[in-house]
């Protein structure tokens, strides 16, 4: 099980955007959430003090992941906090997906934390999920 | 324009010169345009626009019940669904809301606070002004407001405005008249805003964020001071003058308002039978009742942004009065005026009661504009343009040629043409803090990376955009504001 994302240039020229792609549906999840963690903060510099745990369900793949990130970015500022990791796992039954997952993270602490990008929301903007073959593909558009 | 400027353009449709900053892309040029799209540049700024700006402006002119033109200003550039720069005035009766047209980070915008210190005063101290600011006033990922309120005091929040920061202690009576709406918009509803945007707001009263927001301190000059009767009026006099200017918004707040609403519209323009060419450009009919549940609160995100920068003021006097060890009012900190540049708002204009977007723009209105208070009734209302953090930012006035033009709007800022991974890959924020500080401009920021993305080669030169809307006639030119001192998230 593999995943890979890289940030892409001139997508969205305020913001940031990434590309995510695994080797199944968790992983490309996966992908895409290490790379929201990044925009957020370095992970290695966050201690992991604080954790919540997630569980979410939707009909389609694509609406699942928005509203996973969107999660994490709402908890940002909820609790403030910044993340260390994000460890999912994926099902798929009775025609829903549903993701489990944990938070891992800690208070923002400026003096401690590599600190990066207020991410303010997850857009729609050329959002798109794809197949090819066994690879799984995503990009996406967050608002700084 | 001729075959040869058309092929200097990042866009195949036709663009007719109206005047010298103003260009027109007819309605004819693309299926389902209502109106035709307006871009106000120069020839050159025109040139350097992103394909988005083109299509996007046209894919506005489709919606539904919008008036005259699709406008974009000369700083525009891509955004979500709306180009940013974006103006948009639908019939209030017959058109839509979109949360597109409004931005995210609803009620985003700039606020302008003078001093009676000079230069010469400040410098001495400055070092430890910006650590007393920076201490003063979170910036950055997941920062706390100093500001603790509970869910029923958030709601007043979301009901007043700055109003509420007034009667709390966080700011000044007079300051209400020197903020766009006097700082309280009115038609708020708390109802209509989630569990989840209560949740993300209720920490960040009196935070800066990150991106391109920031808090400055500026020198004005009088070498850059182009109309000394109108700088002297809203009370900038020059001889290296300190000023104060903060740009920010609603926060995770406004944005996660935008999110929900964008969500409900894309599910009721089916039920409308709306179509749009951009999903991002969701939108609902005003009068339905989720456009006036987005209105509404949209309406208690743009008075929390008020309520943001009017506790960020407070904080700002507050730490001015630390370091010169005497009150915010000896030190003449009175604000010069507050206006958003992401906010959708009813006005009237010839063809009646219109819902005017802006987007990235600014409110421009001239002298005979009712509803202006007293004290700009002959100036016009102040405009504040903020350019990158290396360069100059604006103070601008309103005309009443804008208000017949542009429905009273004009620029907000100067617009990037880099993207932020492009910049970051150009300079390191390290770097970027030493190369300012060589130059004069004291730099502290949260975020590292996040300083190198916002350098000043990343933007527009704020100067041409603002000599494209003084050349327009929509706003006059008032004074330069050169910075010292810049904090960022």
């Amino acid at each position: 099980m593999s995943h890979a994302f890289r940030f892409l240039d001139n997508i969205a020229i305020a913001d940031i955007a990434f590309e995510a792609e695994g080797d199944s549906a968790e992983e490309v999840f996966v992908g895409a959430t290490r790379a929201l963690l990044e925009v957020l903060a370095n992970p290695i510099t966050i201690a992991d003090s604080w954790q919540h745990q997630v569980l979410k369900t939707e009909e389609h793949l694509d609406d699942l992941l928005i509203e996973w990130l969107s999660e994490i970015v709402y908890w940002k500022d909820a609790a403030g906090v910044v993340f260390r990791d994000a460890p999912l796992t994926l099902h798929y039954e009775n025609g829903q997906w549903t993701i489990q997952a944990t938070l891992i993270g800690a208070p923002v602490d400026g003096g401690r934390q590599e600190l990066r990008n207020d991410v303010k929301g997850i857009t729609k903007h050329r959002y798109r999920m794809e197949r090819n073959g066994s690879i799984w593909k995503v990009t996406v558009v967050v608002d700084v | 324009m001729s075959k040869s400027d058309l092929m200097r353009l990042n866009t195949d449709m036709r663009v007719n010169r109206i005047a010298d900053e103003v260009w027109e892309i007819p309605a004819s040029e693309k299926p389902g345009m209502l109106v035709p799209a307006r871009v106000y540049a120069t020839r050159t700024i025109l040139q350097s626009m992103d394909r988005g700006v083109f299509d996007q402006v046209t894919n506005v002119a489709c919606l539904p019940g919008i008036q005259r033109y699709a406008l974009c200003m000369p700083d525009g550039h891509w955004g979500y669904g709306f180009p940013i720069g974006g103006v948009a005035a639908f019939d209030a009766r017959a058109g839509v809301i979109s949360p597109g047209g409004v931005g995210y980070d609803v009620n985003c915008g700039m606020r302008l606070i003078r001093t009676g210190l000079s230069l010469t005063d400040v410098q001495p101290r400055l070092e430890r002004l910006m650590t007393e600011l920076f201490r003063r006033v979170p910036a950055g990922v997941g920062a706390a407001g100093a500001v603790r309120l509970d869910r029923s005091e958030l709601t007043r929040v979301m009901l007043k405005g700055a109003r509420w920061c007034v009667e709390h202690g966080y700011g000044w009576h007079q300051d209400l008249s020197r903020i766009e709406e006097g700082g309280c918009i009115s038609g708020a509803d708390p109802s209509t805003v989630s569990d989840q945007a209560v949740g993300r707001g209720i920490n960040q009263l009196g935070t800066l964020g990150s991106g391109n927001h920031y808090l400055e301190i500026q020198v004005a000059s009088n070498e850059r001071i182009f109309d000394a009767g109108t700088a002297t009026a809203l009370g900038i006099t020059g001889q290296d003058q300190i000023v104060v200017m903060v740009h920010c918004g609603s926060r995770g707040f406004g944005h996660q308002i935008a999110s929900d609403y964008l969500k409900i519209f894309e599910k009721a323009m089916r039920r409308y039978n709306i179509t749009v060419k951009d999903q991002q450009l969701a939108c609902a009919p005003f009068r339905s009742p989720e456009g006036q549940d987005y209105f509404s609160a949209m309406n208690c995100a743009a008075n929390m942004a008020f309520a943001n920068r009017q506790v960020i003021t407070h904080s700002v006097r507050e730490a001015f009065a630390a370091v010169f060890a005497t009150s915010a009012e000896e030190l003449g900190m009175e604000l010069v005026y507050d206006v958003a540049h992401n906010i959708a708002k009813v006005e009237r204009y010839a063809e009646g009661e219109l819902l005017v977007h802006r987007k990235g723009a600014t409110r421009a209105f001239g002298p005979s504009s009712a509803g202006l208070a007293p004290e700009f009734r002959q100036t016009g209302q102040p405009v504040i343009c903020g350019g990158s953090m290396e360069t100059g930012s604006y103070l601008l006035v309103g005309t009443d040629r804008a208000v017949q033009e542009t429905f009273g709007s004009t620029m907000h800022g100067s617009g990037r043409t880099m993207s932020r991974t492009q910049a970051k890959k150009q300079v390191r924020g390290e770097q970027l803090q030493q190369l300012m500080k060589e130059r004069g401009i004291m730099v502290k920021a949260v975020s590292m990376s996040g300083l190198a993305e916002e350098a000043g080669f990343a933007y527009k030169n704020i100067s041409d955009v603002v000599e494209t809307v003084e050349g327009a006639g929509i706003t006059r030119k008032v004074a330069e504001l050169r910075p010292i001192g810049n904090i960022k998230g």
